[in-house]
């Protein structure tokens, strides 16, 4: 026990000294974020991403650097040590913002500003800058670092990338990180079960009808959302609301995004939502589904509309305890760097680590501003924090400081 | 020589030159020194990025660069602070050699960058490039490095996919196709090859830039063009397409100023090389006019063509060059 937190005292002193010898690395960092950035990275087409992130790890010098069946970029810094683990570094590739969307960054000294910037060019641009930092500095690790830009994770992608890698690799990882651009102090460690969904409404018009007259599939798709948004998200019961996570409401449901019609006077043929229901239980879950199958059907029925509800992602609840040493020590790291923790209880990486019983958590990098429109920024001086406390939590796993729980 | 045969050996694609740690081996075997000169005016919009990727990939990652400078107008904007704040040389254009005075344009700080900078290449980028990268650099300095009988490298580009409002297409440009090419396939028919003569990136070899004399206006480029052509013939140039180039929008009546200088500066060039000799006295005003109402009005911009004489021939330059030794 006294050597355990002698290593971990250890690893806070490194820590803390860690961000002046990172500011050689600023340009670097901002350099490789630029070049991501400016590359469109739609979900399903991110290879033009994984190209240039695998290039930076040859240039690195690392070993296997490779593309896997869906097109994750991969690569590893092989460690010291003789026992064969593996620590999976992973942020996500594509972003939400077509390939038609000008992808050109803007750098004041302040921030970088442009499409997807933070969320999450910034965190494919550390795993990139990640290898070079680590060499330069002396930092050795014992265990296999896996550095993975992960394919196809948002959307109807469904964390496709990651979910491949860690159902198909034999590496034995022992701790997953997932890095986010943003927000510095994001600490997610458990993750709420949710489900992606997709409802769209057809409506069939008469050609020789007048425009007026014609039946709009926005006000039948907004009965639906009525009828959704009455039903009630219920309690979750004692055994799994025990799960050691913040409050929040049990059941959430996301009104995301809708899209439908051509012009303000002309009623709308076709319309669409998307949506995401959150909760602590997935049995809920499955139990709202079956309801909004139900309302669709009934207002499909009644109103001739054509209506197909499609569920298009999934994840399921779970996580580490926030008593776990991964989460204490982290939370320690940050501290130490003056960063304070912010949980949350929905993380999908994460639900995809508890799928394979891999101890995970999310970090984030540093301050985002706008996040997911094209003004989108991040700024420029937390950055370095960011990674200081990646490389702390990387040490925490490498030092077996996460290994008592 | 033969236009498409210099097509065939002398234009080039970035992509060429992927392998930087090869042009550096290259570059040190022979010893050379490359400067990148960044000429700027109120452009703290972009300038921050161009240093971003400059520093980290062509001097710190692969040692390409030696110098990486910018030398501005007289900005009011921030260019000065964003420029400084990512590591480069700042430099005012008014202070380098404040003796001989301080003309306005971007070709005396083109010209000043020679005196300057310690380089035996220097490659100029201009600053208002909104999808900078890596390859706007070692695209146009490695013909240089890897060829010695070139001496001159201009860069050309692609349309982009996509463009909105603010951004447009650059490859063969209006004022090229319209007027620089035009008057090229009347006068100097081989510099036609030049797919791209008004782009603002080149790379060129001191031993060049040093004797040509340096318009300040909108003729820079034009006026480059046919110098070194007289001097040292078009295989002395060399052209890589940098695919896109994506950057501000010119206005027409813009474009009208840059067509005057251009004009000017070719005429002087036509009359001084003895091609057309009996030129009247050109003038320096350009007049266009605009409608308020039914009301039609003449504006008139005054626009001197000045110009600055080969560095070679500046007393301060052969002095810090050594060259009277």
């Amino acid at each position: 026990m006294t050597e355990a937190i002698s290593q971990e005292d250890q690893v806070l002193h490194r820590v803390r000294r860690l961000p002046p010898s990172l500011e050689g690395f600023r340009e670097m960092l901002l350099a490789n974020l630029i070049m991501i950035g400016e590359i469109p990275a739609p979900t399903y087409a991110e290879s033009q991403r994984i190209e240039f992130l695998k290039q930076r790890f040859t240039e690195c010098g690392l070993s296997n650097c490779s593309t896997d069946d869906v097109g994750n970029g991969l690569a590893v810094l092989p460690g010291s040590g003789e026992r064969r683990r593996s620590v999976l570094l992973t942020a996500h590739a594509d972003t939400p913002f077509s390939s038609t969307v000008p992808h050109t960054l803007t750098v004041d000294t302040q921030r970088i500003t442009g499409p997807a910037v933070a969320d999450n060019s910034l965190g494919l641009a550390v795993l990139a800058t990640l290898p070079s930092i680590l060499e330069q500095l002396d930092i050795r690790l014992r265990s296999d670092i896996v550095l993975m830009g992960a394919t196809r994770s948002l959307g109807r992608g469904d964390l496709a990338g990651l979910r491949f890698f860690l159902e198909n690799n034999d590496l034995p990882i022992t701790a997953g990180i997932s890095v986010e651009g943003a927000q510095l102090g994001r600490l997610h460690y458990a993750s709420l079960a949710s489900l992606g969904g997709e409802i769209r409404c057809t409506v069939r018009q008469e050609s020789d009808a007048e425009e007026g007259s014609q039946p709009s599939a926005i006000a039948e798709l907004t009965e639906v959302i009525d009828r959704i948004r009455a039903l009630p998200l219920p309690e979750v019961p004692d055994p799994i609301r025990a799960l050691p996570l913040p409050e929040v409401p049990d059941t959430t449901l996301v009104l995301g995004a809708v899209e439908g019609g051509t012009s303000y006077k002309t009623p709308a043929k076709s319309a669409l939502l998307r949506f995401q229901l959150r909760s602590e239980a997935g049995k809920v879950l499955a139990d709202l589904e079956q309801r909004i199958e139900g309302i669709v059907e009934e207002v499909s029925l009644d109103s001739g509309a054509e209506i197909r509800f499609e569920v298009i992602a999934r994840t399921n609840a779970g996580g580490i305890p926030a008593d776990h040493p991964l989460v204490i020590q982290t939370r320690r790291i940050m501290a130490s760097l003056g960063i304070q923790p912010r949980s949350d209880r929905f993380s999908s990486t994460v639900s995809s680590f508890i799928e394979h019983h891999v101890p995970s958590i999310t970090l984030g990098i540093s301050k985002a501003h706008n996040l997911s429109q094209c003004d989108e920024s991040v700024e420029i001086e937390p950055m370095l924090k960011g990674v200081a406390q990646l490389i702390g939590v990387l040490l925490t796993i490498d030092g077996d400081c996460c290994d008592g729980h | 020589m033969d236009i498409n045969r210099w097509l065939q050996t002398n234009t080039f694609h970035h992509r060429q030159f992927w392998d930087l740690m090869r042009l550096i081996e290259e570059k040190e075997r022979q010893g050379l020194r490359v400067s990148l000169c960044i000429p700027t005016l109120n452009e703290e919009k972009t300038i921050g990025k161009e240093l971003v990727l400059f520093r980290s990939e062509l001097m710190d990652r692969y040692p390409l660069l030696d110098e990486l400078a910018v030398i501005d107008s007289g900005s009011t904007d921030r260019t000065l602070e964003v420029a400084a704040a990512f590591g480069a040389d700042v430099y005012l254009s008014s202070d380098i050699l404040p003796q001989l005075g301080n003309k306005r344009g971007k070709g005396e700080n083109l010209w000043k960058a020679i005196y300057q900078l310690n380089s035996d290449i220097i490659c100029y980028v201009d600053a208002d490039i909104k999808n900078i990268h890596p390859r706007f650099a070692y695209g146009l300095i490695a013909p240089l490095i890897y060829q010695p009988s070139i001496k001159y490298v201009k860069a050309f580009y692609d349309r982009p996919l996509a463009t909105s409002n603010e951004i447009r297409p650059s490859g063969g440009g209006r004022a090229t196709e319209i007027l620089v090419r035009p008057l090229f396939s009347l006068f100097f028919p081989e510099l036609t090859a030049l797919i791209q003569p008004l782009s603002g990136e080149y790379a060129v070899r001191r031993e060049v830039l040093e004797c040509i004399p340096f318009p300040m206006g909108y003729g820079v480029e034009t006026s480059h063009l046919i110098d070194v052509y007289s001097e040292w013939g078009l295989e002395a140039f060399a052209q890589t397409d940098l695919d896109q180039r994506v950057h501000r929008h010119q206005p027409t009546r813009d474009l009208g100023k840059m067509a005057f200088g251009i004009l000017r500066a070719f005429f002087s060039r036509l009359r001084s090389r003895g091609i057309v000799p009996d030129l009247p006295p050109l003038t320096p005003l350009l007049r266009q006019f605009q409608v308020q109402g039914r009301e039609y009005e003449q504006v008139i911009f005054e626009l001197p063509e000045e110009e600055r004489p080969p560095m070679i021939e500046i007393p301060e330059y052969r002095a810090k060059r050594g060259l009277d030794a």
